[in-house]
């Protein structure tokens, strides 16, 4: 754990949620909770067929059902493009939505919709996509960026103007040196294919929205979301409104993990317009398994060759990303990362995002990079094993440091992966690890570059003493904790003193999505300049009351008094209530502050695991965890060692248990928490958190992201203690232990 | 995910309640603790038109001993049966049974006689039923008859339960003196239905020989599945780990298990075989009589 300094109050010193307490009470509001009045209820329709022509919608019998107010397609809607038209390309596309005056009546006539589709052949496997003559999963769109991808900060680069094999929708390119020659110089060249499986963000709350037009046809929306301001723009973009003619309302959000981008915003909003009454879409749990946007299944082919110095010498890989019906997956970091974790003068490395006719892909924890690491940190376990070097030694030689070339050629800024390793190498797990019958331990790496988007924040100075900060970003992990312990540092208030409100789009100031690891990290800075800002508006004030110079004053405790004369001073509250009432003559304190960080803050992790494994059944259990992390600077260690704790549970959920699985004919079979199984307190052991703060030097007081990191090496470390326990290994997550049963058998 | 229209009635007696199912027959549709039944509604896989809520019936919640079975009543919930000493004592393996299933908040609500009509291929108690051959008490307005598990048991979620019928009651015979049980079963991830389920339970004589063997399996068919062969090659036989490890296989011969998106047939049966050797050891070592 980390220390905190003493010339801090509050950073650094752990201190429960803000937010704790509504929740624990359930008396926090989310968007399921609202029942504005004349509220309608809308139920999608969606489509049964991967991949189908429609060819009428007949809704005459839903429409004479109890309680239904209008159903709806894709021609009754402005604009256009909310629902199928004409074609479905995925089992659970939208072709008609219901509204009704309750949600069972809903649900009651959206099952009297009769739709005639005409079946036409499903694409599903994506390396089948990409063979030459394979049918075309849907006409390319020309330009595609994805939204949820950019604000995890997923610019990648790379070459992009690569030729593009059939239904790849994006294709990026890295390559550096010579391959070929790299490989002629290794002492061992390993190559082998790792697969990573669908899986669903496992939010427990499903995606929900509730919309109301005024009837000047402006909106306002209550949604569960990562991101208020990025919400309102895709909105207006795609209603062909101004942005100032949309409220975005964020609500509680009940998990989201990169699930909870546009989703159905726009359509709710188009519903509420076209019927002028609020309306209600919040996804029971199947149809948000077959509406959301899950992470993306991937096939990574990699063949990596070292020295018998441990040097490597070479990196070739190919990855595949299954995109679903929609370009937008993050196969550029994946490629970014897998390239750029370790020093090596040779590489190439080609991603494709290919279309299927399956659920569009979507972000997820760390998009792309707990695919990435599965396979490269599979692949160095194994030449380390093949020379007979020190896992972590050799990781050691080869990790990047400050000022290493990425792959895309741009140099990696401070990072601490260096710092993670020495801090494994002298911690006594890992110089014990001790071990029972059928257990090991594997170690693994990951990073995450880190996000950025500006940000502006207010620091308001209320009568009663407290600050009320407010921010345009969301707060799904506890960031507005952070963000309050950032704002009570600087006034020398107790972090409960500090509420931090992010009311609506109309009235708070720009914050980016929350996604990337850059909350706090954008954030922070902005809400500590806009304290700065208000202190400083303080003490001038009080200068003014206590006639005495602004540098002789000290604020403490909710106080301002002249250095070594106590009984000089005046309260907060009083330098509010005085700035505050009619006819005053003082300005209000309110302070601003805004940034623009230029440099990102990668976090890195090193998770030790050790599983033990049922020799007989194929069972893995995961028996003792310790994750190391970078975290720059622990502003809330307690959250901080919460958010390292809750990744890795995640990790493990798509290592052992968490698998979407489709059919032949693209039916996702475990569209319910019966059958997706998530990780229970049973499937997770005790993880002792470890952070090593390597100080980012913009991010306030030190801090960088933590929240991707952690869920990022865990499957390589659980793959890599599984081959410790039983001599053999896994290349495919989730592992099934029926995979290794055979492959023990095979094994002998 | 709401459920379709249906009426509701909520009987104060078990008379009351018999009436209804006949006057509306398999229109209607008995809710016990709901932890099967509402997940269906809500899923609309059924459209009862008339829920008949038990849940009110005075005095049907007793756990007793007459006659050397164990008699569980109408609406003995999971949980009161896995905190009873009585079944403990009198019946390990259904206390051990009960525990694995579903979750403390499933439990609490869940009836065994629920879980038996329901008839789950996953589910552990007609596993139980079936290893000992128990027997369920059905009851309409028109009488009681009782049917032993073989009987009761006819498919995948179809038992011999007639629409104006309830289960009323559980008969477990008691574990003989020099018993032991073990029910093993193997899940993914704690808490969900398992992939296969073994409920063993071995009686011995004085001799030490296995006077009385109970097993049967969930999970590898469309009903528990009664080992009958591996049961008459355990009778009179000298415990031994060669022993458990040949009717192990002979439950893996004989069972004829599905694939699904779990687990391969083939991983089943597996499954099965190790299950099965693992509980017999287990029940071996449970009984104390491993010196002997
Ligand atoms: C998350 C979850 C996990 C679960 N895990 C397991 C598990 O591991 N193992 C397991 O065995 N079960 C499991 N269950 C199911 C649980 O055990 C149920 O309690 C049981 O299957 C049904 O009992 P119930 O009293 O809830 O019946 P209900 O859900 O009320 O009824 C189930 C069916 O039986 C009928 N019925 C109920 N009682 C009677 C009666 N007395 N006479 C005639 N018909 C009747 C109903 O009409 C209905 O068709 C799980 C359930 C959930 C939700």
């Amino acid at each position: 754990m980390s220390s905190a300094e003493p010339s801090f109050q509050v950073i650094g010193r752990s201190q429960p949620r803000l937010d704790g307490p509504e929740k624990l009470r359930g008396s926090a509001r989310y968007v399921a909770d609202l029942h504005p009045a004349g509220l309608l209820h809308a139920r999608l329709v969606l489509s049964p067929h991967a991949h189908a022509r429609v060819r009428r919608i007949d809704t005459s019998g839903a429409v004479r059902a109890p309680g239904v107010v209008a159903v709806l397609t894709a021609a009754d809607l402005e604009p256009t493009g909310l629902l199928a038209e004409g074609e479905v390309f995925y089992a659970g596309h939208p072709v008609a939505v219901v509204v009704a005056e309750s949600e069972a009546l809903a649900e009651d006539a959206a099952e009297l919709v009769e739709v005639a589709y005409e079946p036409l052949p499903a694409v599903l496997d994506p390396e089948e996509a990409m063979r030459p003559g394979a049918p075309l999963v849907r006409e390319l769109p020309e330009e595609h960026a994805s939204q949820a991808m950019a604000a995890h900060g997923a610019a990648a680069g790379g070459a992009r103007d690569e030729p593009r094999p059939r239904n790849a929708s994006d294709v990026v390119r890295f390559r550096r040196g010579d391959v070929e020659a790299g490989f002629a110089q290794a002492d061992a060249v390993i190559e082998a294919t790792y697969r990573a499986a669908a899986v669903h963000q496992g939010h427990i709350e499903t995606h929900g929205v509730v919309a109301e037009a005024a009837p000047d046809g402006s909106l306002t929306i209550w949604t569960s979301t990562q991101g208020s301001f990025d919400t309102r723009q895709g909105t207006a973009g795609t209603l062909g409104l101004e942005e100032h003619r949309i409220r975005v309302v964020p609500m509680t959000v009940g998990g989201a993990f990169g699930g909870k981008f546009l989703l159905l915003e726009p359509l709710a909003a188009a519903v509420a317009r076209r019927l002028g009454r609020p309306v209600r879409l919040v996804l029971d749990r199947v149809q948000d398994f077959l509406v959301s946007r899950p992470s993306p299944a991937a096939v990574i082919h990699l063949k990596m060759g070292a020295r018998r110095d441990g040097s490597l010498t070479a990196l070739q890989a190919r990855l595949v990303f299954d995109s679903g019906a929609e370009p937008g997956s993050p196969v550029g970091i994946a490629a970014l990362l897998l390239g750029g974790t370790y020093r090596v003068a040779n590489l190439d490395i080609a991603g494709y995002e290919v279309l299927t006719h399956k659920s569009p892909a979507g972000a997820y924890r760390g998009p792309g990079a707990p695919q990435a690491y599965f396979a490269l940190e599979s692949h160095m376990d194994r030449l380390a094993r093949r020379l007979e070097l020190d896992p972590l030694d050799f990781r050691l030689r080869n990790a990047v440091r400050e000022g290493d070339p990425r792959p895309d050629g741009r140099p990696w800024p401070r990072l601490g992966l260096v710092e993670c390793l020495e801090r494994l190498r002298d911690h006594p797990l890992w110089k014990e690890r001790p071990a029972g019958p059928d257990e090991g331990w594997g170690m693994a790496v990951g990073g995450w570059p880190g996000g950025l988007e500006p940000a502006a924040a207010g620091c308001r100075l209320d009568p009663d003493g407290t600050l009320t900060v407010q921010v345009g970003a969301v707060d799904i992990t506890g960031s507005a904790t952070s963000l309050a312990m950032i704002a009570a540092e600087v006034f020398g208030l107790a972090p409960d003193r500090v509420r931090v409100v992010n009311r609506d789009t109309d009235s708070s100031p720009f914050g980016g999505s929350a996604g990337g690891s850059k909350t706090v990290y954008t954030v922070g800075p902005a809400v500590q300049r806009a304290a700065e800002d208000a202190r400083r508006q303080v003490l001038e004030l009080a200068a003014e009351r206590l006639e005495a110079a602004p540098e002789d004053l000290e604020l403490r405790d909710g106080r301002v008094s002249v250095r070594g004369v106590p009984s000089r001073s005046v309260t907060l509250a009083e330098l509010a209530r005085l700035s505050t009432r009619f006819g005053s003559r003082y300005a209000p304190i309110h302070g601003h502050g805004r940034v623009a960080q230029r440099s990102s803050s990668p976090g890195f992790a090193v998770h030790l695991a050790r599983v033990r494994v049922d020799r007989e059944t194929g069972e893995v259990r995961v028996t003792g965890f310790l994750a190391v992390q970078d975290v720059g600077r622990a502003i809330n260690p307690a959250e901080v060692a919460g958010q390292i704790r809750g990744g890795v549970a995640q990790g493990i959920g798509r290592t052992l248990l968490e698998q979407l699985v489709w059919d032949d004919a693209g039916q996702l079979l475990d569209a319910n928490l019966a059958d997706y199984r998530l990780p229970t307190g049973d499937d997770v052991p005790r993880i002792e958190a470890e952070l090593v703060e390597v100080p980012a030097p913009d991010g306030p007081f030190g801090a960088k992201g933590v929240g991707e990191p952690p869920a990022i090496p865990v499957a390589a470390a659980l793959a890599n203690a599984v081959e410790a326990a039983v001599g053999v290994r896994l290349n495919e997550i989730p592992f099934r232990p029926e995979a290794l049963l055979e492959a023990m058998k095979r094994a002998g | 995910m709401k459920p379709p229209r249906f009426a509701y009635a909520a009987p104060e007696s078990l008379e009351e309640a018999l009436e209804l199912l006949k006057e509306h027959g398999s229109e209607a549709k008995v809710l016990a603790g709901g932890q099967s039944l509402m997940p269906m509604l809500n899923l609309r896989l059924l459209k009862p038109a008339i829920l008949v809520d038990i849940n009110r019936l005075p005095g049907r919640d007793r756990i007793d001993e007459a006659e050397g079975m164990l008699r569980v009543g109408l609406l003995v919930r999971h949980r009161q049966a896995e905190r009873s000493p009585l079944v403990r004592q009198s019946l390990p393996l259904l206390a051990e049974a009960v525990r694995q299933i579903g979750h403390p908040q499933i439990r609490n609500r869940g009836t065994l006689c629920g879980s038996v009509a329901h008839a789950d291929p996953a589910a552990e108690l007609p596993a139980v039923l079936a290893a000992l051959g128990g027997q369920v008490v059905l009851r309409s307005a028109g009488g009681r008859r009782v049917l032993p598990a073989d009987q009761f048991f006819l498919g995948f979620l179809t038992t011999a339960l007639e629409p104006e019928e309830v289960v009323e009651e559980l008969r477990l015979p008691v574990a003989p003196p020099r018993t032991g049980a073990a029910f093993l079963e193997f899940s993914r991830r704690a808490g969900d239905f398992a992939l296969v389920g073994v409920a063993a339970q071995l009686a011995f004589d004085a001799a030490g020989r296995i006077a009385a063997a109970g097993l049967a399996l969930t999970g590898v068919g469309g009903t528990p599945f009664k080992a009958a062969s591996a049961e008459a090659l355990l009778r009179g036989q000298a415990p031994s780990a060669r022993l458990f490890a040949e009717a192990a296989e002979r439950v893996r011969e004989e069972v004829d298990p599905e694939a699904d998106i779990h687990a391969s047939a083939e991983y089943r049966r597996h499954l099965a075989q190790v299950l099965t050797r693992r509980a017999l050891e287990a029940a071996w070592r449970r009984a104390g009589l491993e010196a002997a």
